[in-house]
């Protein structure tokens, strides 16, 4: 690397200014000072992401079910042209079946807790950043998301909404390991605070006193306990319980309920009742 | 350059699609492998180290707008991945295979590890991220960026063809 040369130098001076400008727009961004300019841009690319995503999952289903395709090519041998619009209504129809059977869940989901008020909305995509996991939704600002909002599916939580733009919002997952929820086991009723464990997929539900009995298939739900998520919301089953006596808490490995990688349609709860704890905040 | 550089936009825009909505639902042996970032690693093999950098600043900024992760993150750690991989392996070996599989396994390391250091830095908390990705990534990634080598070279020789002295 020979400095003096002139294009070696403007070379490296404009690798330095990325990198630079890369570091300036990171600590701009953690800061919310580009929350306007970033949600105007992120609106239109949220737009594309839906048509390619609509598109991929119909592309998904139709490859999903090889055995079908098999017995439609043998009809084709003998019907021809007839078994082409007959395959074509049984993909609808299949697809269609899918998609109110998670409507079915999700309708079943709502009348569990017809208290809460819930906006539904389309998965559009996934972040692939290894130690991240969130997902993007099609409802923003404008059908009243809001940040910190509880995401749940028809099985369970999901999240809760990290960033909203107009149309659209990016949701954290409970798996991730920056998520830390309160939590009470279904049938020992001991709390804790439940911590994604990132990649693995599993979570851990941690302080959880020692005088409590834990079970492994224990159902785990939301507490309701710091007033950032309603109560009893399943999130998954305890599928290990790791008790020390020697330590002051025992913890338990949690399996969420919900199947993220196939996540198609979410609840976003936009109000519920919260525990008012503000009783004891009040200094005497 | 500056051909490459106004093709670097519509095509890491295409490929941070690409990889947002059809790519995290088709995951390779449980990992989804970075196209955008091999894509720009190719690419600053073929041209220039300068070029490459500037390819992963457009595809780690386009990446980041549908990532929770702050806006600039991706980038940073795939231009510092990719500068110092291409200037460590580049004098070792020319091979066209050889090359480009052990920069790509070398700067997906790179990259695994500073963006989790940026990310812990920026107050994301990630923790087995090393062991659970690094080595599965940088296999995916030493396997896959052979094709996409072979396809970038063919672009770089449509967008400048090689002079030839008869």
């Amino acid at each position: 690397m020979n400095m003096n040369d002139a294009p070696q130098r403007i070379r490296w001076g404009i690798v330095a200014f990325l990198i630079g400008l890369a570091i300036l727009l990171s600590i701009l961004d953690s800061t919310g000072r580009l929350e306007g300019a970033l949600n105007f841009v992120r609106d239109p690319l949220a737009a594309i992401l839906s048509w390619t995503t609509a598109r991929t999952d119909g592309l998904l289903d139709a490859l999903s079910g090889p055995r079908d395709l098999q017995e439609a090519r043998l009809e084709i041998e003998r019907l021809q042209a007839r078994i082409d619009a007959l395959e074509r209504e049984n993909e609808e129809l299949r697809e269609i079946q899918g998609e109110a059977q998670i409507l079915l869940d999700l309708f079943n989901r709502a009348r569990q807790s017809p208290e809460l008020t819930r906006v539904t909305a389309t998965v559009i995509g996934q972040n692939t950043t290894p130690g991240i996991r969130s997902i993007i939704i099609d409802k923003g600002q404008l059908d009243g998301v809001m940040v910190g909002m509880p995401v749940e599916a028809a099985r369970g939580l999901v999240g809760r909404v990290f960033r909203a733009t107009a149309n659209s919002a990016q949701v954290i997952l409970i798996t991730d390991s920056s998520s830390a929820i309160p939590a009470r086991l279904g049938t020992s009723r001991a709390a804790g605070i439940l911590r994604g464990g990132g990649l693995g997929g599993s979570m851990v539900l941690e302080w959880l006193d020692l005088q409590y009995q834990l079970e492994v298939g224990e159902v785990v739900a939301t507490s309701g306990l710091g007033g950032d998520f309603p109560q009893n919301i399943p999130i998954g089953r305890v599928t290990q319980v790791d008790r020390r006596e020697a330590e002051l808490f025992q913890r338990a490995i949690v399996q969420p309920a919900v199947d993220f990688d196939s996540l198609e349609i979410v609840f976003v709860i936009t109000s519920f009742q919260r525990l008012d704890i503000s009783v004891f905040s009040d200094v005497p | 350059m500056r051909v490459s550089v106004y093709l670097a936009v519509p095509l890491m825009l295409l490929l941070a699609v690409l990889e947002t909505a059809v790519l995290s639902r088709l995951p390779l042996f449980n990992q989804t492998p970075q196209l955008p970032f091999l894509v720009a690693l190719s690419w600053g093999l073929l041209r220039d180290l300068k070029e490459g950098v500037i390819w992963a600043f457009v595809g780690g900024i386009l990446l980041d707008l549908f990532s929770v992760t702050p806006l600039g993150l991706t980038p940073l750690a795939w231009m510092v991945a990719i500068a110092i991989s291409i200037l460590i392996i580049r004098p070792l070996t020319s091979s066209r295979v050889i090359l480009p599989t052990l920069v790509a396994a070398l700067a997906t390391i790179l990259y695994l590890g500073l963006g989790m250091l940026l990310l812990r830095l920026f107050g994301y908390q990630v923790t087995s991220l090393v062991t659970a990705v690094l080595l599965p990534m940088a296999v995916l990634h030493a396997l896959l960026i052979l094709p996409i080598y072979w396809l970038m070279y063919l672009a770089d020789r449509r967008l400048s063809p090689r002079r030839v002295q008869v």
